[in-house]
């Protein structure tokens, strides 16, 4: 059985283990919180390393994309070189196809996402893949970086502008802790509770991009929304369904009641190939979820079709 | 011992607001950014800078401010570099000769506007 490990900054009551098979291959999926400690997700990492086939990053991001640009975060560098022999990875070898095929998927194969169709992409930089390809269909678009990073009332509304901030600030804020920038550990638990932003949801359809972000400003009603992300519970799934959103799309599959983040699932592509991701690179990532035939899981809250 | 005056902070903060206050971008992302900051020199004691932020503008005076938001609190070197554009807070916060006293949100937004200004 080959096992994978993710670490994650995010609170430890997500945490959670499960045996799947992929392609005759019996993999051991175990996720561990830290509740937004550093310090003890690099220890737990030194402690794995070796002892496992891969290890996924979560909670944290080891690089932000805008238009070509790649910008190093300094906590998540950290933990990624804490492993030294056993591969561990963030996501991002498989975010940019994934999400970019998941939104295709969306556009031709169901009635959710039309060119029409209004979009808040909480956060962009992390799923810039998905962010071009929702823009490329023509979606009215509002990125909410700014609004759901630092709490600026900034709807950022062009991949131009986007671009141009993330070339401000990115250099020197992903050198800031992490923990500054995204809810980690407790902060996870308090989301949903703030009346500011609501506005910014009310005029969407739909409610694109990071878990953590889309619950950091979650009205109470969000009545014929639907949401695009992954990584949710069941508990989160009830949340939104209580809430009012028809449909919950995750970029990754269901596996024992949750979908894991795009690390979790990074991770269990190198122990299943038992290469180390540069020898996979993108054409072998591309291969891989072919292989897997990865699809987006449309769960629908409301009972009704998927339209 | 520094060789900066409080009149070359003060210099520096008069640089500071103009380049705010001409940021129409800048100045729409802080419309609702109401917040008092005080700023401290560690090696020029008799500096008092109060700077506020109402509705996006800049202002400053020259004088304590009693209740603030924010303290920003930094050798004169760290404050003229930051004010001035040398040097972004980052490195001298993460290094700890620049202290920002203040909620998470406000430290975090004041960076923001630094390197929105300087930033490239």
């Amino acid at each position: 059985m080959k096992h994978v490990l993710g670490v994650s900054l995010g609170s430890s009551q997500r945490d959670h283990t499960v045996q799947v098979s992929m392609l005759g291959e019996e993999i051991e999926l175990s996720r561990r919180g830290t509740d937004g400690d550093l310090n003890r997700a690099e220890q737990l990492i030194r402690e794995h390393d070796g002892q496992v086939d891969a290890i996924g990053l979560g909670g944290i991001d080891v690089y932000f994309f805008a238009r070509g640009e790649r910008y190093v975060v300094r906590d998540g560098l950290r933990l990624m070189e804490a492993a030294r022999v056993t591969p561990a990875v963030d996501g991002s070898g498989i975010k940019d196809t994934l999400e970019r095929d998941a939104v295709q998927y969306l556009l031709h194969k169901t009635e959710l996402l039309k060119p029409t169709t209004r979009v808040l992409m909480v956060s962009a930089v992390d799923r810039f893949g998905m962010a071009e390809a929702i823009v490329e269909i023509g979606c009215p678009i509002v990125f909410g970086d700014l609004i759901f990073s630092a709490g600026m009332p900034y709807p950022i509304t062009t991949l131009d502008e986007l671009a141009d901030i993330a070339r401000r600030i990115l250099p020197e804020m992903a050198k800031m802790p992490f923990t500054m920038l995204y809810p980690t550990g407790k902060e996870q638990e308090k989301g949903g509770a703030s009346e500011r932003f609501h506005e910014y949801y009310d005029a969407a359809d739909v409610i694109a991009g990071d878990w953590h972000f889309i619950r950091k400003y979650l009205p109470p009603r969000i009545d014929g929304k639907w949401i695009l992300t992954n990584t949710t519970t069941a508990k989160d799934i009830a949340e939104l369904r209580e809430r009012g959103a028809t449909h919950v799309v995750t970029t990754t599959p269901e596996m024992a009641g949750r979908s894991f983040g795009t690390n979790v699932i990074e991770a269990m592509i190198v122990a299943l190939a038992g290469k180390r991701p540069e020898e996979l690179g993108h054409a072998g990532y591309a291969e891989w979820l072919r292989r897997l035939h990865l699809e987006p899981r449309i769960e629908n809250l409301q009972g009704g079709s998927a339209s | 011992m520094t060789n900066f005056t409080p009149d070359d902070i003060y210099a520096a903060l008069d640089q500071f607001r103009s380049k705010v206050n001409e940021n129409q971008r800048l100045r729409q992302m802080n419309r609702d950014w109401n917040r008092d900051i005080a700023v401290v020199a560690k090696d020029l004691p008799d500096v008092q800078a109060w700077i506020r932020m109402r509705a996006g503008e800049m202002d400053w005076e020259r004088q304590h401010c009693a209740d603030p938001h924010i303290v920003l609190t930094a050798p004169a070197e760290v404050l003229i570099g930051i004010f001035q554009g040398q040097r972004t807070p980052t490195e001298p916060y993460l290094d700890g000769s620049l202290t920002l006293r203040g909620s998470q949100e406000d430290v975090l937004r004041l960076d923001f506007v630094s390197l929105m200004i300087w930033g490239e």
